[in-house]
């Protein structure tokens, strides 16, 4: 209530100010010191700016702003933005990880130049996704999209000089382009139908429309604009790449951050402005994303059950992930009591994925930094060496996998459950048999990790305290994420649900 | 006064050159231009109806379209540079490091 009563309602938006503002002050540091390889000054704004923004966002959730209990989400600039739970919920998501990016950025980018260019570029793409939680209007969502996606194609491409990281950000931004063409054509055929672009105008006008057709297309483009930005299938196919060629910080951040933004802006719109009980029968998106979510899921995880390289293979499982992640659009129903909960289910799924999928990309930026090779035979032996990051890289690997005592297990359980309760048993039989998949090829790097005799001598002569501090960081958020999550899937659910208010 | 209809026949046509430049150029710099005819036709759309909608929101976002646009470019060719100075081509089917 002191917020919303007190201080202006701009301030709402503080989580995402914060982060605009240290891009700025970093854009600042650079001018005035442009060959500056004070990597500890610069690394250090960005970890206080992100956890500052993490610390906005903690605080306005548990205080409520914005919020059922008091009054409902606070919108912004003519309805162009709104902060609601869901949109602080992702925000904390969106802080964390990139803490936690530029805290494992401090070791991986020891003696390159640019790199305020690079935390400036992080912090404006956090911005952007940050954004896109709280876009309410098509525009906003779209000019959030691209603010969040243009920082990344030059970041994957980061490395010039490594022809991976070139051909990477090339491949990015290729598909890149095209989908957020294919996605403005999507705005402009729904603004066509509707003559809106608020979401709430936009369910306004669709209910009952003539129009079915146009919008119908507009509305499978849209779809198709956000299976880019969360690695679904038909817009995945440069996930692996620019995964694997990116700078593996950078890897951690898209796929955790920039897959999370995707499902938030997707969840908002799909339930706001194309909502189900507003929008022409002849319009059913849910169908296709059960079809998007079980192709999704079986063509990620089969896919990395036969990659050799580590790295690739992470790719894969996060496209897979984003499979389970896209149940929470696919197992709605019009008018269910339900709905909230699986989407809620979704929305702490990827809270999870960012702790343990963020860990277990730095782990490799770990093993990139100690110049170990990239496949799953020169992991072989690595856990006598280094213990306590391979300790943490099994938690993440169990995690990710979802066995039972991790955060990963709890918020699958929770998705899997809320898609038979809504009735739809046969997407959680398919996410199950999906994840028993997945324990194959997580295993493999954990018994490499452990059990297989070294085949080589290992140069680990350094011990990079940031990349170490990253990853234990990570380890911890999977962990603690065990005890607090009753809170966590309360907050989400009750978050989701206000959407289908 | 030309029919609703027109438009979004000539802004699908516009679109479809431009996927077809996509899905048939290999030249990285006739790929961002085919990619500029898509976001064109989706501009088309937006005047053609925000007059006919009577209201300025899809002008606008024409407008903010444009200057995505530009951005976009902007980076498209940092990214075309450093390949180039990679791989001496800037075709995009021979920067294969890794599997396609």
């Amino acid at each position: 209530m002191l917020l919303q009563s007190q201080l202006p309602n701009s301030l709402a938006l503080a989580p995402v100010l914060v982060l605009a503002l240290t891009a700025l002050l970093l854009l600042v540091v650079d001018s005035i010191d442009p060959d500056s390889t004070n990597s500890a000054a610069l690394a250090g704004i960005s970890v206080v700016g992100a956890l500052t923004s993490l610390g906005f966002a903690g605080w306005f959730l548990s205080a409520g702003t914005g919020q059922v209990s008091t009054g409902g989400g606070i919108s912004l600039y003519g309805e162009a933005l709104v902060v609601d739970g869901m949109a602080l919920f992702f925000m904390a998501i969106f802080a964390s990880v990139t803490a936690m990016v530029a805290i494992g950025s401090y070791d991986y980018l020891r003696g390159k130049p640019h790199q305020a260019e690079f935390y400036t570029l992080v912090m404006f793409a956090a911005t952007g996704m940050g954004l896109m939680a709280a876009a309410n209007s098509l525009a906003t969502a779209f000019v959030a999209l691209e603010l969040a996606s243009l920082p990344s194609y030059a970041l994957v491409a980061f490395l010039k000089k490594n022809r991976g990281s070139v051909e990477a950000g090339l491949k990015y931004f290729l598909i890149g382009a095209v989908s957020s063409a294919v996605f403005v054509f999507g705005i402009s055929l729904v603004y066509a139908a509707t003559g809106s672009m608020v979401f709430s105008d936009v369910a306004e006008a669709l209910n009952g429309t003539e129009f079915v057709g146009v919008a119908g297309l507009g509305v499978l483009m849209i779809a198709g604009g956000f299976a880019f930005k969360t690695a679904s299938v038909p817009f995945h196919f440069w996930a692996p790449e620019a995964y694997e060629g990116a700078p593996a910080p950078i890897s951690a951040f898209l796929s955790s951050a920039s897959k999370a933004a995707g499902f938030a802006v997707a969840f908002r719109v799909f339930t706001e402005a194309f909502a189900l009980s507003a929008i022409p029968a002849g319009i059913d998106w849910v169908l296709l994303f059960q079809i998007l979510a079980v192709v999704t899921m079986t063509l990620g995880n089969f896919a990395a059950a036969t990659q050799e390289n580590v790295k690739r293979m992470l790719a894969y499982s996060s496209i897979g992930h984003a499979g389970y992640a896209l149940i929470g659009l696919a197992a709605l129903s019009a008018g269910s009591a339900q709905n909230g909960n699986v989407m809620g289910a979704s929305m702490a799924h990827l809270l999870v994925y960012g702790f343990m999928n963020t860990g277990a990309f730095l782990f490799i930026a770990l093993t990139e930094h100690w110049d170990i090779g990239r496949r799953f035979e020169d992991f072989n032996g690595l856990g006598s060496q280094a213990p306590v990051a391979c300790a943490a890289m099994t938690v993440f690997m169990f995690s990710l996998a979802g066995l039972p005592p991790f955060g990963g297990f709890f918020s699958k359980y929770f998705l899997f459950a809320g898609a038979i309760g809504a009735g739809f048993w046969w997407l959680a039989a398919v996410g199950a048999v999906n994840s028993a998949l997945s324990l194959f090829y997580y295993s493999r790097v954990v018994k490499a990790i452990w059990i297989e005799d070294p085949s080589g001598e290992f140069q680990i002569t350094s011990k990079p305290i940031g990349l170490y501090a990253a990853v234990m960081i990570a380890a911890l958020g999977t962990l603690v994420l065990l005890p607090g999550f009753g809170p966590v899937i309360e907050m989400a659910q009750t978050a989701a649900t206000a959407l289908f208010a | 006064m030309v029919p609703a209809e027109w438009y979004l026949l000539l802004a699908a046509a516009v679109f479809c050159i431009g996927l077809i430049g996509i899905l048939t150029r290999r030249n990285a710099l006739l790929f961002l231009m085919s990619v500029e005819l898509m976001l064109n036709a989706a501009n088309i759309n937006f005047v053609a109806f925000s007059y006919q909608w009577g209201n300025v929101t899809g002008q606008t976002f024409g407008l903010f379209t444009m200057a995505l646009a530009a951005a976009e470019v902007a980076i498209g060719i940092g990214i075309i540079l450093v390949l180039y100075r990679n791989f001496d081509d800037i075709d995009v089917t021979k920067a294969t490091t890794m599997r396609w």
